[in-house]
């Protein structure tokens, strides 16, 4: 397969797998695991994803960092911060922790109903309490037709929530997904006929065509086409879906120095590149686009002597 | 009996096609006989003759037609009589008959051309016959050429495999019900000693022969009667070997991709491996032994001057290639490369499908067909996330290429009741069921083009038999020496009204025979990669 | 056709995983208006424009040729009983009248098995011309031949009959027609009085003796 060795962004799924993995971890050992045991545990795991799904388990407020000894731990928040609250009285305390456990992926009113086993009247009011209070706050999903999830306050919501760098106010920018396409592969096209025209040696006019990422990131920032910051991640996403459209390529290069995305020393390069072959040639006959080609057969209503594609083409 | 038989079941679509071809070049008779064994299966010449309602003589004479043009052969069967198979495989051949003389034109020339074109026009002909024909044929055009010159061209066809011997009968046939035809491995390419033609009556023209080769004049005189002459190869015939053919065609798809991919330095690099794996390999290898670097370099055109480092470079790039159609296997000889052909097959294979759907359903749709070809399998919701298309469009354009079977999808359920609530959707795109729904598509595209061809003609029959009338009223007056007013009123006959309706007529049709040759293209590229997989 | 009969089956499959696919009612499915959809909707996608090129200009030349010799050789077998007003016009230049109960080319029997042999009978002094093997010319049969000049002065005189100078004119041509036509053809003069390269060959089988062939069978083909 032409693109066995592409490597792709960790998926969504794998990363929430992982996180999990370290919570259960935690839950075991009361007392908190080093990032040692955690390591060994998850053998097959790299160090980068191992970090990033520590650093957003410590984001989320899920686990804590605590010093013991010479060695850090890592250790399960307590549950029952809520109780440090003052004020709060156990129906709100409930809601709350339930909140709490849906962690910035949300949670719907008529899940915390159903677990809570509150009349709707009385959750709506406790969930006002603590939306004054900036304990949690109510935000509009991208998933379930933009129902509204609830948080805890200082929770960063999870892309699946917002949609990420593609969706504003919850609605999919489509043009300016498209948009970007175009403009990255732009980059990467001029770079690609640059090298294309210059006298190099071939190894060395084939390396010139390769942009990273970083390299594209730059130049849609400074195109000024973004209102919203845009990661190289983000870039990253486009330049996969230029993968796709079968418009570039990509390779994994290992490159002295570091870089501010993936593990350093790994570059994610790519360039554009051409269809191995011409368009089939049973798309240059009216057939290969008919929408109607399954009811032909001669004799037929729709048959080829009565085609009026065949008679426009011909025709033209 | 046929070994090139693929392991898909015939269809519909294809004995239709094969219907067409067969009617177009042998007319209705052969066409009924070849379509019924096509349909049917092996029949002795009897039961044909019955099943068929034809004339036992017609069917004989079909048979002939058929035997004789490399689609029909004939068996013992167990009970004890002959009977008689057709050949799908060759009959969609006949499609590609265009590109087989035009192969030989790239490589042999105007004689590769004539040679090939001739053995085309009559299934299986001897090497004397061709070579007289051909020369003939050459000298008419205005070349000077001699029968040694066309001769040399046939054996460098034959050298290099695309020509090779008939089966033939065995020397005492007179008494078996069939004769039971064979070759050896060790004759299938040799040429014959002498094609010398003696002739019976007289011995003037033999002398002749020796002193006036030069003379065009003479030897299309010689030729002509070449039919009562005794050659000396007689009994020896000669066909097309399809399959070096496509191997040849199958080459220049890959060194035309390289040169997409890479450049044409890199394409040369490979079309001079492929020259070099050419005669070493089996037609039917999956990859070529390995070839060096010092191998290559040796052996690319003088007009390429390459330098050693460059050449290597083309070959890094090459082996990292995502295609993978060449990859390094050792380090001898500069470094030790093959081509793999599979891999080969499979990248044209995949371009040419993809192609199809950008072409068929639009870019966003195939931005989703690359995304689950990349990932294998994927739940509608990563596939919107993946290609970064809104869930509703996403879903429509899903669907669309589901219903028309581009992509495929399997069921995962979670609970063994199977409730779709609860059971895992995961689409995918499997490029062998693919490829053979396309080729299904194509045999059936290819017969609605001729089918319209056919209609086109008979709606024009009128106009197309008065010009041809009138054309040939014109050309018979020029070749009497009449003056241009009288041919020009002759010509007159047609109305500038129907000189423009036959020109609309001649552009559909050349528009409609140019896309059976694209159709044919994409079946050969299908065909290729089908066959290679069905292998492993 | 493959076409047939499948739409049920499709359909079938659509209102299945309509629903897998968590489609609306009505979402993506062709909306159910009372309307019958147009026999052939408007394209959504226009074909790839066909490819242009002195190689794909030639390989139509030669397709168009091949095609055309094979309709003009004597493998392309006609029944015999054709009707003339379907006659194609360019059948009159043909060498070979290959209709059922002629062959226009000469078999190699030896190849064949014995059932196949046709009882032929051969015509005139070709007979005489025992040839083995003979290969037909198919561009020579493509020329034009002295009968068929025949014709076509014939044909010129009838669709002009308005000039009236022309009459006598094509006549005295005739004579010399006769000579000079070959002498652009293939067929030099020497040809010309031999005939053919053809062998013609005539069924012996009349026109009803279908029955016969049985016993025809044994005789072996006379030539």
């Amino acid at each position: 397969m032409a693109a066995d060795n592409i490597v792709i962004k960790q998926e969504v799924t794998d990363a929430m797998n992982l996180e999990e993995r370290i919570l259960e971890m935690c839950k075991e050992e009361t007392k908190g695991v080093a990032d040692v045991y955690i390591k060994q545990q998850l053998p097959h795991i790299d160090a980068q994803q191992r970090v990033k799904a520590i650093n957003r388990l410590l984001s989320l407020g899920k686990i804590d960092l605590v010093k013991q000894g010479s060695e850090l731990l890592y250790r399960l928040k307590d549950p029952s911060s809520i109780s440090k609250v003052k004020g709060v009285d156990n129906q709100e305390r409930l809601v709350y922790q339930i909140i709490e456990e849906a962690g910035n992926k949300g949670i719907w009113i008529r899940d915390i109903r159903l677990r809570s086993n509150l009349l709707l009247t009385q959750l709506n009011k406790i969930l006002k309490t603590l939306e004054s209070r900036n304990l949690i706050k109510a935000v509009k999903s991208v998933g379930a037709s933009k129902r509204k999830v609830y948080m805890l306050f200082n929770l960063e919501p999870d892309r699946s929530v917002t949609g990420g760098a593609w969706y504003s106010d919850q609605d999919f920018e489509s043009e300016f997904v498209e948009v970007l396409n175009q403009q990255c592969y732009k980059f990467l096209q001029q770079k690609a006929d640059l090298a294309a025209d210059s006298k190099l040696d071939p190894i060395l006019r084939r390396n010139q065509s390769y942009g990273s990422s970083e390299d594209v990131w730059k130049f849609i920032r400074e195109l000024g086409i973004s209102k919203v910051e845009l990661a190289v991640e983000d870039i990253e996403t486009i330049l996969n879906t230029l993968i796709y459209d079968g418009k570039v390529e990509m390779t994994v290069s290992l490159r002295a120095g570091s870089t501010s995305s993936g593990t350093p020393g790994q570059v994610k390069l790519y360039r554009a590149i051409r269809p191995l072959t011409e368009p089939a040639g049973i798309m240059r006959v009216p057939c290969g686009v008919c929408p109607v080609f399954n009811q032909c057969y001669d004799g037929g209503t729709i048959s080829p002597s009565t085609c009026i594609y065949m008679k426009e083409w011909m025709d033209y | 009996m046929f070994a090139t038989e693929l392991d898909y079941r015939m269809s519909v679509c294809q004995i239709h096609l094969c219907s067409l071809l067969i009617k177009e070049h042998f007319g209705d008779i052969v066409e009924k006989v070849c379509t019924h064994l096509i349909q049917n299966g092996a029949k002795p010449l009897r039961v044909a003759a019955q099943e068929t309602g034809l004339k036992i003589d017609q069917v004989r004479k079909a048979l002939c037609v058929l035997v004789q043009h490399n689609i029909a052969s004939f068996g013992l069967h167990k009970r004890g009589f002959v009977e008689y198979a057709a050949s799908v495989e060759q009959v969609l051949l006949l499609v590609r008959y265009p590109r087989y003389i035009y192969c030989a034109k790239t490589l042999y020339g105007d004689a590769g051309e004539l040679i090939v074109e001739e053995i085309l026009q009559h299934g299986q002909m001897r090497m004397s016959t061709v070579v007289g024909r051909v020369t003939q044929r050459l000298s008419e055009g205005g070349q000077s050429v001699t029968n040694d010159h066309v001769k040399g061209k046939m054996e460098d066809l034959i050298n290099t495999h695309f020509l090779q011997r008939v089966p033939a009968p065995p020397p005492d046939n007179n008494k078996a019900a069939f004769p039971e035809l064979t070759i050896s491995e060790r004759d299938l390419y040799r040429v014959p000693a002498s094609i010398e033609v003696t002739r019976g009556e007289s011995d003037t023209s033999k002398r002749k022969r020796s002193t006036e080769d030069s003379d065009p004049q003479s030897s299309s005189k010689r030729l002509k009667i070449d039919s009562e002459e005794h050659a000396a190869d007689e009994g020896i015939l000669w066909h097309l070997n399809f399959d070096r053919f496509h191997k040849y065609l199958l080459d220049h798809e890959i060194v035309q991709a390289v040169s997409r991919r890479i450049d044409w330095n890199a394409a040369e690099v490979v079309r001079t491996m492929l020259r070099i794996s050419e005669l070493s390999k089996g037609l039917e290898d999956k990859t070529s032994h390995p070839i060096s670097l010092n191998d290559t370099m040796r052996n690319l055109p003088k007009e390429n001057n390459m330098k050693f480092g460059v050449v290597e470079q083309y070959f890094k790039l090459l082996s990292d290639d995502q295609t993978s159609i060449v990859t390094k296997v050792g380090e001898t000889g500069g470094g030790s490369y093959t081509l793999d052909f599979q891999n080969a097959c499979k990248a044209l294979v995949v371009s040419t499908i993809e192609s199809v759907v950008q072409e068929r359903f639009g870019s966003k749709s195939f931005r989703i067909f690359k995304t689950l070809l990349l990932k294998k399998y994927l739940e509608q919701k990563q596939v919107e996330e993946f290609a970064l298309i809104p869930a509703k469009e996403a879903k429509e354009l899903l669907y669309k290429m589901f219903s028309e079977h581009f992509v495929t999808m399997q069921e995962i359920p979670r609970t063994p009741d199977h409730a779709p609530s609860r059971t895992f959707f995961l689409f995918t795109v499997d490029v062998s069921q693919v490829s053979r729904m396309l080729l299904e598509r194509c045999y059936k595209s290819l017969a609605n083009v001729i089918s319209r061809r056919a209609f086109e003609t008979k709606e024009n029959k009128r106009l197309i038999e008065k010009s041809q009338r009138v054309e040939a009223i014109a050309a018979s007056l020029q070749s009497h020496g009449a003056d241009q007013s009288q041919t020009a009123e002759v010509e007159d006959m047609i109305t500038p009204l129907e000189k423009n309706q036959l020109e609309k007529y001649r552009s559909k049709m050349s528009k409609l025979e140019q896309s059976e040759l694209q159709v044919d293209s994409t079946i050969f590229t299908l065909g290729n990669f089908l066959r290679l997989e069905s292998d492993s | 056709m493959a076409g047939r009969g499948r739409g049920r089956g499709r359909g079938g499959a659509m209102a299945f995983t309509a629903e897998v696919l968590g489609l609306g009612r009505g979402d993506v499915l062709p909306p159910t208006t009372s309307q019958p959809p147009p026999l052939f909707p408007p394209l959504e996608f226009r074909p790839v424009p066909l490819p242009t090129g002195d190689e794909w200009d030639y390989l139509l030349l030669l397709k168009q040729e091949f095609r055309n010799t094979m309709r003009d050789s004597p493998y392309y077998i006609k029944p015999q009983d054709k009707k003339k007003d379907i006659e194609r016009y360019s059948d009159k230049y043909r060498m070979s009248n290959n209709s059922d109960n002629t062959i226009g080319w000469t078999p190699d029997w030896n190849r064949l098995p014995k059932e196949l042999k046709i009882r032929v009978k051969k015509q005139g002094e070709t007979a005489a011309r025992s040839a083995v093997k003979a290969v037909p010319n198919l561009q020579a049969a493509k020329q034009i031949s002295q009968k068929d000049v025949e014709v076509v002065t014939q044909r010129l005189a009838e669709l002009e009959q308005k000039e009236t100078e022309a009459a006598s004119g094509d006549e005295k041509q005739e004579d010399e027609d006769e000579e000079e036509i070959d002498e652009e053809e293939y067929y030099d003069e020497e040809d010309q009085e031999e005939g053919t390269d053809y062998i013609v060959s005539y069924f012996d089988n009349g026109e009803d003796d279908v029955n016969d062939d049985d016993d025809g069978l044994d005789d072996g083909p006379i030539y």
